[in-house]
């Protein structure tokens, strides 16, 4: 199954074409609404500076619990501040946690996967080993660790969510290395002279890139719901900082009278990890449709 | 059999290991000198601090230090809390022990039989509306986090109809709403595995004999189709209730539970790092045993795991 993954992605970017792949997209009806729900989700995000109503951390007193109106479309919190701009500025900050996890997941993953198939020997045997450890903790084990030992806030959400995130990636990438080590392109690289940091870079990862962008969009997803979990805990994004997950933990205690703060949050977060989720399964089945789900 | 079992169980060391290099170094690591916080305003008080520091062996040797917290740890012994000067972790955890994998077994008794009832409906109406809208709410049910869940479900539920109590921890209908919610990813998770086994199954020889031989599409599904999904969903069980046991820490949190993932988050921000690391301690091993107790099922239902481990 592992020899034939390398030359498959070939097979696909040889065989289809870009325009090919964009019509059996389209005719994917739920990665389509994966799709439309992410780009809302990205577009908020990027446009976060200029279309929030006020400045997401001006609190103002005379506001307080104020239902959803003229002024504040959603309402307003219990210190005065704009609900609606504050969701607005909450999906930049999962979106940039998301991002920033899976940049170091995904480098140091394929990184230490590749080398470790390349090398092999104790490199590779500590390597793996050490990704079953990490597998054997509960991620939010993980997490509780490293606040306990950094604090709560981003960074820590960042480090424990990339340090559960990095061995599948890992592995992943080994087992698709191995299987091309034996390609005859590398064996004429080799012959070449090629030196094999050139080799994994130049010649193994253009073939990896696919199965990488599959597996990284499958767990985009995971990684926001995972920031949301840690920051609803108290872990995660701190004030004055708005996050999806601490707005709705805020919210939970004023769910009777004003049960707009929390569910708010709840379906814009929802709705995000929908879409990812959608367009993730899209993706796979379409990329790779031997790695189906199990 | 036996060999294959020692040697899953070998595997469990590095892990153990790991966990108890990892919470010593937590403990002793962090920042801030716990004795100091402890002692508070009482900050000059020398014979007190010196009775403390002895009281919680901090005036030893890190590796005596380390030998003494290993050897505690076998006898089930976890040390003192900061938070509770000089009460036992276990007396400070001790009334929330079973909660946490209480919630976590009902939940799994309530997504088992649901999962394997959706999926297989899925699986039988295939590329019908009923199809398409099972998977819809499968989705839906793994991607919506648990907390942003109960909050739609307590403002219905609890707040509107008024079927449900809607915090706290004194009676059975409070259990209600943390294991329905628990239960749903887990059941959504299930019901997706079920409808693909079942659509595998259903394309077997064996389905289509059973079918030649004219026997009614109910036997078919039942007596041939439901067995031989039910061992590899059984098999994923396993794995499912270590994430639900993890997962009912944010229920709990939600819910005002006196549980063990309650307790952990609050002594995590009170500082109170031997009962943090106890109970990652025991949520580790919790999920160890269960990983354990599935790899051992896995080998006796299917010899092939069995062999292809001693490669």
């Amino acid at each position: 199954m592992i020899a034939s993954t390398g030359s498959a992605a070939e097979v696909i970017v040889e065989s289809t074409g870009f325009s090919d792949f964009l019509r059996r997209f389209l005719r994917t009806r739920s990665a389509v609404l994966g799709f439309v729900l992410v780009a809302v989700a990205v577009l908020v995000a990027v446009l976060s500076p200029w279309i929030t109503p006020v400045d997401f951390s001006r609190t103002n007193m005379a506001f307080t619990w104020e239902p959803p109106g003229k002024d504040f479309v959603l309402g307003a919190d219990a210190l005065g501040r704009d609900v609606l701009s504050r969701l607005i500025v909450g999906a930049a900050v999962s979106l940039v946690v998301a991002l920033s996890v899976l940049a170091i997941a995904l480098v140091v993953g394929t990184a230490v996967g590749m080398a470790a198939a390349w090398y092999g020997g104790w490199f590779d045997a500590l390597v793996m080993r050490a990704a079953d450890i990490t597998f054997a903790f509960p991620d939010l084990i993980v997490a509780i660790l490293i606040a306990a030992m950094l604090g709560p806030g981003i960074p820590t959400v960042i480090l424990s969510l990339a340090l559960v995130s990095w061995p599948g990636i890992a592995r992943l990438t080994r087992s698709l290395v191995l299987s091309l080590r034996h390609e005859l392109f590398v064996d004429a690289a080799l012959v070449c002279g090629t030196r094999p940091l050139t080799i994994l870079l130049r010649h193994c990862l253009p073939n990896i890139v696919p199965a990488l962008i599959v597996r990284a969009s499958v767990g985009v997803g995971f990684v926001v719901m995972a920031e949301a979990t840690l920051s609803f805990l108290g872990l995660g994004v701190q004030e004055p900082l708005p996050s999806w997950g601490g707005m709705i933990r805020d919210g939970l205690p004023a769910l009777r009278s004003d049960p707009h703060l929390a569910l708010a949050a709840g379906v814009a977060l929802g709705l995000t990890i929908i879409g990812f989720n959608l367009l993730g399964d899209g993706l796979r089945d379409l990329l790779d449709p031997r790695i189906r789900e199990r | 059999m036996a060999a294959y079992i020692l040697r899953r169980l070998l595997g469990l060391l590095p892990v153990l290991v790991a966990a108890v290099l990892l919470t010593f170094a937590a403990n002793r690591f962090v920042p801030g000198d716990p004795i100091t916080i402890m002692l508070g305003d009482q900050g000059g008080n020398v014979q007190l601090e010196r009775k403390l520091r002895a009281e919680y062996g901090l005036d030893r040797p890190v590796t005596v230090q380390f030998v003494d917290y290993v050897s505690k740890l076998a006898h089930g012994d976890f040390g003192l809390s900061f938070r509770y000067p000089g009460v036992p972790v276990t007396q400070v955890i001790k009334d929330a022990l079973w909660i946490s994998p209480l919630i976590a077994a009902a939940a799994l008794a309530l997504a088992i039989p649901l999962g394997i009832a959706l999926g297989i409906v899925a699986a039988l109406r295939r590329n019908t509306l009923a199809d398409t809208g099972i998977i819809l709410v499968l989705v839906a049910g793994l991607s919506i986090p648990n907390f942003a869940m109960a909050a739609f479900f307590v403002w219905i539920f609890a707040l509107k109809l008024g079927w449900v109590p809607v915090a706290g921890w004194t009676s059975w209908r409070h259990a209600i709403l943390p294991v329905v919610l628990l239960a749903i990813p887990a059941a959504a998770y299930l019901a997706r595995l079920a409808r693909t086994f079942m659509l595998e199954v259903l394309q077997q020889d064996y389905v289509r004999t059973a079918r030649a031989k004219g026997l009614t599409e109910r036997l078919v599904v039942w007596r041939h189709g439901l067995r031989n999904v039910l061992v590899p969903i059984l098999t994923v069980c396993g794995v499912i209730f270590g994430g639900l046991i993890t997962g009912t820490i944010v229920i709990e949190t939600i819910f005002n539970i006196p549980g063990l993932g309650r307790i952990a988050i609050e002594s995590i921000f009170a500082r109170d790092y031997p009962v943090t690391m106890a109970i990652v301690m025991l949520f580790t091993f919790f999920y160890a045993t269960i990983n354990f107790a599935v790899d051992v099922l896995y080998g006796l239902v299917d010899p092939r795991i069995r062999i292809e481990a001693r490669s």
